[in-house]
C-alpha cells in the first residue's frame, strides 16, 4: 500500500505541464537518436545533459528528460534495424534477425508495430519490477561475484551457436573474431597495451559502436554497390509495407513470447554487465530454443520480433535497479545517467529511496508516463516510417553512409575512428559474403573486457585457483545450463532432435 | 569531435547558431558522462552563471588514450591558443608519472589551477572484523594471499598506489605482494566488497560516501593530511593512526603551453574567483570534493610533486624502469 | 574455394594473433591469470574454428566481377579520403562530395546528384548540429 502511496505521489509530482513537455521532447528525441546509426541511448542521453543543464532543470524534471530519451531510444533503434537491416543501436542488432526478413516479405508495418508494443510491454513490466522488487533484486544481484559473472557471459556464448548460423564453424569463428577485437586496448587489469602496436588512438580499445556502424551499416552500402544493376534501380517504389497495426492474431500468438522475454530481458538488465544487449541476446536465444519448432526463427518470425524488443526494453528498466539501489551502472547509459544524478546532488546508493523519495518516484512515474507516450507515438507513426522505404536505395544508402560517419565523427571526433568503422565496413562485407554471421562479432566485442575481466579477478581472488570459477551452486548452475542446454545438443543434435525441445522447455525454468 | 554546450531549447536551436571563433573551449579528454566531461561542464556552466565568461563555454570531448590523445592534440596542434582549457585530474598526473602519454611531459603545457580534490579512503565490510588501517595491513603483512582490495581503477592506477602508498608508509616491504583486484569503477568495487568477493576497497571518499550512511561499509582511514569537515569527521586519517600516507584524487585544468602570459593569468585569476564563489562551494559539498586551493605557480608544483611521488613509487613497484 | 580461402586466412590471422599475444610487455605486476592467457585461448579457438572452415567448406558465394570489385574498392577509398578531409575542409564540403560520389555511383545522374549530395549535407547538418548540437568538423569557413 505505502508503494502505491509513493508511486501516487510520483505521479503528482511528474504530472506538471512542464514536465509532460520534458517527456514529450525526451521521447521524440530519443525515437530519432535511437533510430539514426551511431547514435545509441547512451550517446542520446549524454547529448542532451546540456540541454538540462541550460535550461536549469531540477533534479526531477532533468531525469524525467533523460530517462524519456533513454526509453526513447530504446524504442528507436528497432526503426532502422527492421527497415534497413541496420541496427540503430547494439540493444537493437537482434530485431535485425527476424524484423528485416519481415520488411522484406511486404510486412514492414506490422514489425514495426508489433515490435512496439513488444517495446511496450517490456518496460512496462520493468517498471513494474522496479517498483516492487528493488530491493530483493539488489540481493539477487550481490550473488553474482566475479565467477558467476564469467559462468553467465559463457552461457551468452553457448547459446550462439543454435542463434545465428547453420554453420558453427562460422559462429565460434565470429565470435572469437569479437572477443579478439575486445582485447585490444589498454589492460585494465594490469594496464599494459595490447595489440595497439603502438597506436595511441588504441590505448582505450575499440569501442563497438564504430565496430557495429562499420559491420552493419558501410557493409550495406558496399553490398549496394555491388548489386547496383541489379534490384536497386526502380524497383524501390513498389516495396509493399503492410499495414500499420499488427493483426490481432499475431499480437495474440506473441504474447507469451513477450511476457517471458521481459521477465528474462529484466533479469538480465539487473545484472551489471551488458546491460540492454545481453537482455534482447538471450531473450532471443532463449524463446528460439523454446518454441522454434518449425525453424522459422531468423526467416520473418514475429516472435523473433517481438523477444528482442520486449526484452531489451525490459533491459533497459532493470538495470535502473542496480544504478538507483547500489550506484552501480548496469549498462552505458545508466553511467551517464549515475553521473547525472551525482551531479544533481543525488547520490544513488542503498539510501536513495529514504533520503530522495520524491526523485526516485517521480523519475518512476516518468518512466510510465514515457512509456505510454512512446507507444501512443510509435503505432501511429509507423506509416511514416515505412515511408522510408519508399525512398530508392540509390538516394537512401548514402544518406545512411554519411549519417554513420557523422554519428561515430560526433561523438569521438576523430578520424581514426573513421577509418577504422571503413575498415570494419570492408569486412562486413566479406564476411557477409562469406556467410559469416556478424552478431557474435558484436557480442563478442561488447562482452569480452567484461567477461575477462571477471576471469581473471574471480582467478586472483581465489590465488590462482581455477576451480573457484565453478565454486558456487549458481556458477554450477550456470555451467550446467550452458553446457548440457546448448553445447552438448550441437554435437548430439542429429540423434536426438525430439529431446532437445523437452530439454529446452526445463533450462527456460531454470534460468528465469 | 564531440558535442558544444547549446544554450537554447530545440525548438529554437535553428537560431542558435553555435557562437564565434572567440568562445571559450574546454576539452573533456574522454566521453560525455565521466568525471572529466563533469568538470568542463559544471565549471562551465558556474563559470557563467557567475559572469566570469561572456558566452557559454564550448565543450569538446576529445576522448582516446586514456586522456593522452587531447593531450597531444594540445601540444602540437593547439599550443598557441588562448581561449582554451582541458580538464585533468589525478588520473592526468598518474598516466605522465608513468609515460603513458607518449613523448608528451608535464611542462609541455600550463597548469592553471584546482577546483577540489577527493580524498581517498580504504573501507572494509560493515561485519569485518577489521577496525583498523593497522590491522588491515597487518594481516596483509602476515599474510597478502588472504586479503583482496578492490578498487577501481586499472593495477597501477589512482586507486592502487593509493593503498600501496599505504602499504609503503606502514613499512610492507615488497608492497607488490599486496593483492589489488582493478573494477570498473568504485562502485562496481564496493558491490564486490558488500558481496564479499573480496576484504577490502580502496577508492575515493564521494564513492563510498552512500555505503557509509546506509551503514554497509566501514572507512577505516581516509588519506588526508587531517580530519575533514562535517559529517565526515568521524572517519580517523591514516596519519593519526600512524600511517603516514595521504591520497588526493584532484581535479583541475592545464592551458596550452604557448598560451600568452596575460591570457594564461587571466585564466588563473578566474579559476580562483570560481573556487572562491559560494555557487562552487555548494558544488563542491554536492559532489565531495573537498577544499583544495591551488592556482598558478602554486598547482604548477603541486602537480610536478603529484608526478614526481607517483613515478617513485611506481619504479618501486616496477610499473616503470 | 572461397571457404577453403577464407579458412586459411583466418589460420593465420589466428597465428598471427597468437604472436602478437606473445609480444605483449607484461610489467613486473600482474594478477595471477595475466594479460596473455585470455588472448591466447581466443588464438587457439579461432585457430580450430578456421580449420573447420578449411576442411569442411560451405558452397561458394556469387563473388562480383572485376569491374563491381573496382566499384567498391573505389567507394572505399572516397571513404578514406572523406575521412581524412574532413577536418581539413569542413563538414559541409566533405560531406556533400562524398555523399554526391556514393549517390552517383548508384546509379543516379550526374546532376541530380550534386544536387542530392548537397541536400544531404545540409540536412545531416542541421539536425545533428543545430538540433542535436553535435560539434561536426569546420573547416575554413567554419562549416
Amino acid at each position: 500500500m505505502d508503494t502505491l502511496m509513493s508511486l501516487a505521489d510520483g505521479f503528482h509530482t511528474a504530472l506538471t505541464f512542464e514536465n509532460l513537455l520534458l517527456a514529450l521532447l525526451g521521447t521524440f528525441l530519443g525515437t530519432m537518436m535511437g533510430a539514426l546509426p551511431g547514435l545509441g541511448p547512451s550517446n542520446g542521453v549524454a547529448i542532451l545533459i546540456p540541454l538540462a543543464f541550460t535550461l536549469g532543470l531540477g533534479a526531477t524534471p532533468s531525469l524525467i528528460l533523460l530517462t524519456s530519451v533513454y526509453y526513447g531510444a530504446m524504442y528507436g533503434g528497432r526503426i532502422s534495424s527492421i527497415l534497413l537491416n541496420i541496427p540503430g543501436d547494439e540493444p537493437a542488432m537482434m530485431t535485425c534477425l527476424d524484423g528485416y526478413p519481415m520488411a522484406k516479405k511486404g510486412l514492414a508495418g506490422e514489425a514495426l508495430s508489433l515490435s512496439g508494443i513488444a517495446s511496450f510491454v517490456g518496460a512496462f513490466i520493468a517498471t513494474w519490477g522496479l517498483i516492487l522488487l528493488a530491493p530483493q533484486l539488489v540481493k539477487f544481484a550481490l550473488l553474482f561475484g566475479p565467477a558467476e559473472y564469467f559462468a553467465l557471459f559463457a552461457l551468452a556464448f553457448a547459446t550462439l551457436g543454435g542463434v545465428s548460423s547453420t554453420n558453427q564453424a562460422k559462429s565460434a569463428f565470429a565470435a572469437m573474431l569479437g572477443l579478439g577485437l575486445s582485447v585490444i586496448g589498454v589492460d585494465t587489469q594490469t594496464g599494459v597495451p595490447r595489440l595497439t602496436f603502438g597506436e595511441v588512438h588504441l590505448y582505450d580499445g575499440l569501442d563497438f559502436l564504430v565496430a557495429i556502424v562499420g559491420l552493419f551499416a558501410l557493409s550495406e552500402v558496399f553490398i549496394f554497390l555491388e548489386h547496383r544493376h541489379g534490384s536497386a534501380t526502380g524497383a524501390g517504389h513498389k516495396v509493399s509495407v503492410g499495414r500499420i497495426t499488427p493483426p490481432w492474431k499475431m499480437v495474440k500468438e506473441t504474447t507469451p513470447t513477450m511476457l517471458r522475454s521481459s521477465l528474462l530481458g529484466f533479469v538480465a538488465g539487473v545484472l551489471p554487465g551488458a546491460g540492454a544487449s545481453l537482455g534482447s541476446f538471450i531473450s532471443y536465444s532463449m524463446e528460439k530454443k523454446l518454441v522454434d519448432r518449425k525453424n522459422t526463427f531468423g526467416t520473418g518470425d514475429p516472435r523473433g520480433v517481438a523477444a528482442p524488443e520486449a526484452g531489451n526494453n525490459a533491459a533497459a528498466g532493470g538495470a535502473l535497479v542496480p544504478m538507483l539501489a547500489l550506484g552501480v551502472p548496469g549498462s552505458g547509459t545508466t553511467a551517464v545517467l549515475l553521473a547525472v544524478l551525482l551531479s544533481l546532488n543525488i547520490t544513488p546508493g542503498p539510501l536513495l529511496f529514504q533520503n530522495n523519495p520524491d526523485v526516485v518516484w517521480g523519475l518512476i512515474a516518468a518512466l510510465f508516463i514515457a512509456n505510454f507516450m512512446l507507444l501512443a507515438m510509435n503505432i501511429p507513426m509507423v506509416g511514416i516510417f515505412t515511408r522510408v522505404l519508399m525512398i530508392p536505395p540509390r538516394i537512401l544508402m548514402p544518406i545512411v553512409a554519411m549519417v554513420s560517419f557523422v554519428g561515430i565523427y560526433g561523438i569521438s571526433g576523430s578520424s581514426f575512428d573513421l577509418l577504422v568503422m571503413i575498415g570494419f565496413g570492408v569486412m562486413g562485407w566479406l564476411l557477409r559474403k562469406l556467410d559469416v554471421p556478424l552478431v557474435p562479432i558484436i557480442l563478442g566485442t561488447l562482452l569480452g573486457n567484461t567477461m575477462e575481466n571477471n576471469l581473471r579477478r574471480a582467478v586472483t581472488i581465489s590465488n590462482g585457483d581455477y576451480w573457484t570459477l565453478v565454486g558456487s551452486p549458481l556458477a554450477i548452475g550456470l555451467w550446467t545450463v550452458a553446457i548440457v542446454g546448448f553445447i552438448l545438443p550441437l554435437f548430439l543434435s542429429r540423434f536426438v532432435k525430439a529431446r532437445m525441445h523437452e530439454r529446452g522447455d526445463d533450462e527456460g525454468a531454470i534460468s528465469d | 569531435m564531440a558535442f558544444k554546450l547549446m544554450r537554447a531549447a530545440i525548438a529554437v536551436a535553428a537560431l542558435t547558431v553555435a557562437t564565434g571563433a572567440s568562445a571559450q573551449e574546454c576539452i573533456a579528454p574522454a566521453n560525455p558522462g565521466g568525471g572529466w566531461d563533469f568538470t568542463c561542464r559544471q565549471v562551465g556552466k558556474t563559470m557563467q552563471d557567475l559572469g566570469l565568461i561572456d558566452s557559454t563555454m564550448q565543450v569538446v570531448n576529445l576522448a582516446g588514450g586514456g586522456g593522452g590523445v587531447a593531450f597531444a592534440e594540445v601540444v602540437n596542434k593547439r599550443n598557441d591558443d588562448d581561449n582554451l582549457i582541458v580538464a585533468a585530474s589525478s588520473a592526468t598526473a598518474t598516466r605522465l608519472a608513468q609515460g603513458a602519454y607518449p613523448g608528451n611531459s608535464m611542462d609541455q603545457v600550463r597548469w592553471i589551477g584546482s577546483i577540489g580534490a577527493d580524498y581517498g579512503v580504504i573501507a572494509v565490510a560493515a561485519d569485518s572484523d577489521i577496525q583498523t588501517l593497522p590491522e588491515l595491513l597487518d594481516k596483509i603483512k602476515a599474510d597478502p594471499n588472504s586479503v583482496s582490495v578492490a578498487g577501481g581503477s586499472a593495477v597501477g592506477g589512482w586507486d592502487h598506489l593509493k593503498v600501496l602508498i599505504a602499504a609503503d608508509a606502514y613499512g610492507i616491504d615488497d608492497v607488490r605482494k599486496v593483492k589489488y583486484i582493478a573494477f570498473d569503477g568504485g562502485g562496481e568495487a564496493v558491490t564486490q566488497l558488500l558481496a564479499g568477493s573480496v576484504q577490502a576497497f580502496t577508492g575515493d571518499l564521494s564513492e563510498a560516501k552512500g555505503f557509509v550512511d546506509s551503514g554497509d561499509i566501514r572507512v577505516i582511514a581516509v588519506l588526508a593530511p587531517e580530519r575533514l569537515d562535517g559529517e565526515f569527521s568521524e572517519f580517523p586519517t591514516a596519519k593519526e593512526q600512524g600511517v603516514d600516507a595521504i591520497g588526493a584524487n584532484w581535479r583541475g585544468f592545464y592551458a596550452p603551453g604557448g598560451m600568452s602570459d596575460e591570457a594564461y593569468q587571466a585564466w588563473v585569476d578566474k579559476v580562483g574567483q570560481l573556487y572562491a564563489s559560494d555557487e562552487w562551494k555548494q558544488v563542491m559539498a554536492a559532489n565531495g570534493l573537498a577544499p583544495l586551493n591551488l592556482q598558478g605557480a602554486e598547482f604548477e608544483s603541486f602537480v610536478q610533486n603529484s608526478v614526481q611521488q607517483i613515478q617513485d613509487i611506481s619504479r618501486q613497484i616496477g610499473i616503470i624502469k | 574455394m572461397s571457404d577453403r580461402i577464407f579458412g586459411a586466412v583466418g589460420l593465420c590471422l589466428a597465428l598471427f594473433y597468437g604472436w602478437a599475444t606473445l609480444q605483449i610487455q607484461e610489467s613486473f605486476l600482474s594478477d595471477a591469470v595475466g594479460p596473455k592467457t585470455f588472448p591466447l585461448v581466443i588464438a587457439v579457438i579461432l585457430g580450430l574454428a578456421s580449420l573447420v572452415i578449411l576442411l569442411r567448406p560451405d558452397p561458394d558465394p556469387v563473388w562480383p566481377s572485376l569491374a563491381r570489385l573496382a566499384e567498391i574498392l573505389a567507394a572505399v577509398v572516397v571513404m578514406i579520403l572523406y575521412a581524412e578531409f574532413l577536418p581539413v575542409v569542413g563538414f559541409l564540403i566533405a560531406t556533400a562530395f562524398a555523399s554526391a560520389y556514393l549517390t552517383w555511383r548508384l546509379g543516379t545522374g550526374p546532376l541530380q546528384s550534386v544536387v542530392v549530395g548537397v541536400a544531404t549535407s545540409i540536412g545531416i547538418y542541421v539536425i545533428f548540429k543545430l538540433v542535436l548540437g553535435l560539434s561536426l568538423a569546420s573547416g575554413p569557413f567554419g562549416f
